[in-house]
């Protein structure tokens, strides 16, 4: 709570310094049915904090319907990046009567559903806004008593039933914020304030505050692809109790008859299904590695095991050097990962000599280790895919294959011995979602870092001047699935690639060469005499820095400022080659 | 009993970010530059949490100044 009333202040501070106005601000309309003001003001600083600039724009109070209703309405002149909306339950326009029958409840809940259509679909005009919208939060008041539940006309079945439609029937570009779980667990009597909602329409106690707005952050730093996907554990007195190096594999706690043994096993289950929905897992720990293996293998009590660690790491070095280790071992960023370490002093280590890295902030009792995790959400994604679950089983194939490399000298040999097998197709509306997910998320096989909503590829698959493509790959050691897209555009005879990104799993595995082998021949049937692309610099591609040099492009121009470099082809023979069956 | 002026004025410093603010009884919003009604909220909300009290409705709307705030304060604590 401390920490809360320091964060409004500084963000009151923050809201008095003029903001440069930059055209690369983000821009952030905030519109709702109570007061926001005090949300716009947190919500900048907390995205200035992580390097997000913004132009906000605060909507009417009860401004829900003027705002959006009226096209022309500031609201539209801004043109928003994101619009956040508040909806309240005070807005419901009727709620059902006592005795109400099922379908005139059903009738009365349409009705919502529709006005929140109109409202999406309205905002959607602004090409490419995405919209952020929290549920109903429902209020801790029971006319019926116990019967509330069971009784569809009551107002809480009627917010529970609304809720639910509009999280299913919401389009691509809405992401709907659970903001009533998020009151149910800090407890709805103290969510609401009523004294503060009827003197200045404040929606909830302002203590919240700034929880509400690192849930918004999250959500918004997931839109500009910063998510993070591995989890880093330290084994002693993190992953069991006592010191694997003293206390030996029996001699830890994981029985399930002690309570401290229980709270370890109790970690290790949330931990396994956190790594059974796509998240990474990596051991970091200041062991011998043979002996911080053994519990993992000899230990019955132990949950996790070692096939589900995709990268294991037991020295003497410092972790911050073992987690560059990691990042680079994974392919992955080091702003990607969370480190989770019981010892306070690698946990500022780690914090102050690798500020992108998400430090949980351990407690001292390992029975509440699990729920920080979930306090802190560090793995909030978009959307999950096939691809985030078949990823874990990939590294632990990586493993295989890395041992076959080292058995192989020649590279080539390698990759025939790998007996690749893949494709390159034209995107159809079920791997939409997939492909968006690998554009957003990917950082250093990316041309120029341009990112997209599922309606945009939506659009694209169905404009005829748009190519939209994706490989997929497989090999003798497991299936990795949809991993690279290329959107092409066409002018006239001139042709432009406008987005090329891959996943740095199958870095140099001919991945790139058959997909832009396929390239020119979607060039070639475009008719096309000119092909251009550019490569847009940031401070996480400069993997692809030359990729067009080595496809025979030439450089025609470069831009400084803009930190990119034009390049024109007009020969489209292919001449690379690569080892991968084509299916 | 702890001075309540003395306490108040350490909030209006801390929420205002002026640590030259003097208070006196007759002192309204007119005589703060930045004391606007997102400031009031904020202000209202620290004097409660400050003093471990709580105003009803009735008395924030009826709270005009300084000198009333600080009588209400006293009356509360």
């Amino acid at each position: 709570m401390e920490n809360n009333s320091l964060i409004i202040r500084q963000a009151r501070k923050y809201a008095k310094h003029k903001s440069v106005a930059n055209s690369k601000n983000l821009r952030i309309a905030v519109i709702g049915s109570y007061s926001t003001q005090h949300i716009s003001m947190v919500l900048k600083y907390l995205l200035h904090e992580e390097c997000i600039e913004t132009d906000i724009y605060e909507g009417q109070y009860n401004g829900i319907a003027m705002d959006v209703l009226d096209k022309s309405s500031d609201l539209y002149m801004f043109k928003p990046d994101i619009v956040i909306v508040f909806p309240y339950h005070e807005d419901i326009h009727a709620y059902p009567d006592v005795l109400e029958t099922q379908d005139k409840v059903e009738r009365r809940i349409n009705l919502e559903v529709d006005y929140y259509k109109k409202i999406w679909s309205n905002l959607s005009e602004n090409e490419g806004v995405h919209i952020i919208q929290t549920n109903f939060v429902i209020p801790p008041l029971r006319q019926y008593g116990n019967m509330e539940k069971k009784l569809w006309y009551s107002a809480s079945s009627f917010l529970t039933v609304l809720n639910q439609r509009i999280l299913m029937e919401c389009p691509a570009n809405v992401t709907i914020v659970d903001l009533d779980e998020f009151a149910s667990d800090v407890g709805k009597y103290n969510w609401f304030d009523y004294s503060a909602y009827f003197l200045y329409k404040l929606g909830f106690k302002m203590d919240y505050l700034p929880e509400v707005c690192k849930l918004l952050v999250r959500q918004i730093l997931v839109m500009q692809g910063k998510t993070r996907k591995c989890l880093v554990l330290d084994l002693d007195n993190t992953v069991w109790g006592g010191i694997i190096g003293d206390d030996g594999c029996e001699g830890i706690r994981l029985d399930p008859n002690d309570a401290v043994g229980e709270a370890y096993r109790f970690f290790q289950k949330y931990i396994l299904s956190l790594k059974n929905r796509g998240v990474i897992l990596a051991v970091c720990s200041k062991n011998e590695e043979s002996i911080a293996k053994t519990p993992f293998e000899k230990n019955k009590n132990m949950i996790l095991k070692l096939d589900d660690i995709a990268c294991f790491v037991a020295n003497w070095d410092d972790k911050v050097q073992n987690l560059r280790r990691i990042a680079e071992k994974l392919n992955i960023g080091l702003d990607s990962m969370v480190f989770f370490d019981d010892n306070p002093a690698e946990r500022k280590l780690v914090h102050d000599f690798l500020p992108m890295v998400h430090v949980v902030d351990v407690p001292e009792d390992p029975a509440y280790y699990a729920i920080q995790i979930e306090k802190e959400s560090p793995f909030e994604w978009q959307q999950l895919t096939q691809e985030d679950v078949i990823r874990n089983t990939d590294y632990n194939s990586n493993e295989k294959r890395e041992k076959l490399r080292e058995s192989i000298v020649d590279y080539d040999v390698y990759l025939r011995a790998l007996e690749m097998k893949g494709r390159v197709c034209v995107l159809s509306t079920e791997y939409v979602q997939r492909f968006t997910q690998l554009i957003n998320k990917s950082n250093q096989f990316n041309v120029r870092t341009i990112r997209y909503s599922e309606t945009d590829i939506l659009k694209y698959i169905h404009d005829q001047n748009y190519k939209c493509l994706y490989s997929e790959l497989e090999d003798k050691f497991g299936n990795h699935g949809l991993i690279s897209c290329v959107i092409l555009r066409r002018e006239g005879a001139d042709a432009f690639i406008d987005t090329w990104v891959m996943s740095c799993r199958v870095l140099k595995r001919g991945v790139e060469e058959m997909m832009f082998e396929q390239v020119l021949e979607e060039i070639k049937k475009w008719g096309c005499e000119t092909l251009y692309a550019e490569y847009i610099e940031t401070n996480k591609n400069a993997l692809v820095r030359h990729l067009y040099d080595q496809f025979g492009f030439l450089q025609i121009s470069s831009d400084e400022e803009a930190k990119s470099i034009m390049y024109r082809l007009t020969d489209f023979k292919f001449t690379g080659a690569y080892n991968i069956t084509k299916i | 009993m702890m001075d309540v002026k003395e306490n108040l004025q350490d909030i209006f410093r801390r929420i205002f970010d002026d640590d030259s603010i003097l208070l006196f009884d007759e002192m309204t919003a007119d005589d703060i530059e930045d004391w606007d009604s997102l400031m009031h909220i904020d202000l209202i909300l620290e004097i409660e949490k400050v003093f471990s009290i709580k105003f009803t409705t009735e008395e924030v709307l009826k709270t005009s100044n300084v000198g009333e705030f600080i009588r209400l304060i006293e009356n509360k604590i």
